[in-house]
């Protein structure tokens, strides 16, 4: 390599008008090609590559308060246009879904609230958006006859984590529900860490209301869950994910893809996270490489930053870039398990 | 609702089984919804099973305006 190999491309600076789209903003971006813009820049094209990559499964690992912070509604239209084959979650962004599809809301507040406040009017705050407790009540007790509903139907069948939220959905009425969503587009939607948020409690609740009744209660195996993701990644010809957060939604996609020892063609991390406490959410790409779940030869992008800006603008750009009323087909081994 | 007890210090809004429900009329049972019983009941309401909340909150405070107002 020579000196003048290094300085090739000047950065671009940004040019502003009125006019301007999202996606246009975005080449700005590239044509700076730096810090965050650049790795935005950069994204965008990986979410691009994979949503015209027909073969490719777009794995979506949502982690992180972002249902209540109203990212509800575009994941469900992403769902629905083909943009996201399966979903990993958290167990709490599917219960803050399911508590506006059951008539809830979830309303603006303050970081700087008073919680003692907040707590003598049984208000809950999950940063500045505030939750009425009576949302969370609505949600227990509608979905603890939900969960009866589930129980009678099985009759004593147990269910993946990924049955189980289809069942979900197939109950929920709303459209702008992810769950129900994720059910009309026949997309796996897998809780691994389903029992650690309100839908734990709830069954604890459904439970311990059946026992006294003596009928069985629902019955979730999460270890079902394994062979049914990964039977997804084996049947891919290609995989990507885009990561909102980390966590156990990041772990799982990741793991499945390893254990098909073919690794992930595409990934997008967007985290704010840092790599030097060792723990996942934080961990970057190339580390991820060396594991075997993501291929080296791989297009990927971490972008450091609020998944709540990040995402959506991600989204707004790709479907500025795909045809007018663009809907993505199925990858085939998605067609064979609907 | 028919064993109504009159204690205007014990009420379901200070229990500590109590959940907001209808804010402040009304207040949801844990304890009553797992034994099979109908949950929701007036904030002012209380029963047999009724024991302390451990923090305090409005329910109490502003159940009895509202029913002031309504009066």
């Amino acid at each position: 390599m020579q000196r003048k190999d290094l300085l090739t491309e000047p950065v671009k600076h940004f040019r502003i008008n009125s006019k301007l789209s999202v996606n246009q903003l975005i080449q700005q971006f590239q044509n700076s090609g730096s810090f965050g813009a650049g790795r935005l820049a950069v994204a965008c094209d990986i979410y691009e590559k994979m949503a015209r990559d027909k073969d490719c499964t777009i794995f979506l690992g949502l982690a992180g308060a972002l249902v209540p912070a109203g990212m509800r509604s575009l994941i469900a239209d992403l769902i629905r246009g083909g943009l996201i084959n399966v979903v990993v979650s958290t167990g709490a962004n599917m219960v803050h879904d399911s508590i506006e599809a059951l008539g809830g809301h979830h309303y603006k507040g303050h970081w700087l609230m008073d919680d003692h406040v907040l707590y003598r009017y049984h208000v809950y705050r999950i940063y500045d958006v505030l939750v009425p407790e009576e949302d969370f009540v609505n949600l227990d007790y509608k979905m603890t006859a939900i969960y009866d509903d589930i129980a009678d139907q099985s009759k004593g069948k147990t269910l993946s984590s990924c049955d189980f939220a289809r069942e979900l959905g197939k109950r929920l009425e709303d459209p702008d529900s992810i769950l129900r969503a994720a059910y009309e587009s026949n997309v796996p939607v897998f809780l691994p860490a389903v029992r650690d948020s309100e839908l734990g409690y709830v069954h604890f609740l459904h439970s311990t209301r059946r026992k006294l009744a003596k009928k069985p209660p629902l019955l979730l195996d999460a270890f079902s869950d394994v062979a049914e993701i990964i039977g997804i990644c084996r049947k891919s010809k290609k995989m990507g994910m885009i990561i909102l957060g980390g966590g156990v939604p990041r772990n799982t996609i990741q793991s499945a893809a390893l254990a098909t020892k073919s690794g992930l063609d595409y990934a997008v991390v967007i985290t704010m996270d840092r790599a030097e406490t060792g723990g996942l959410s934080g961990s970057t790409l190339e580390e991820t490489v060396s594991w075997g779940k993501v291929k080296g030869q791989a297009s990927t992008v971490t972008v450091y930053g609020d998944a709540m800006i990040i995402f959506p603008i991600m989204a707004a750009s790709l479907i500025e870039r795909l045809d007018k009323n663009h809907k993505r087909p199925r990858p085939k081994n998605m067609e064979k398990l609907a | 609702m028919k064993h109504k007890i009159e204690n205007k210090n014990e009420h379901c809004g200070n229990c500590g089984s109590h959940n907001a429900h209808q804010y402040p009329q009304k207040s949801f049972c844990m304890h009553r919804f797992l034994q099979g019983q109908t949950p929701i009941v007036d904030t002012l309401w209380r029963c047999e099973d009724w024991h302390q909340s451990e923090q305090e909150c409005q329910c109490i405070e502003d159940a009895e305006k509202g029913a002031r107002k309504r009066a």
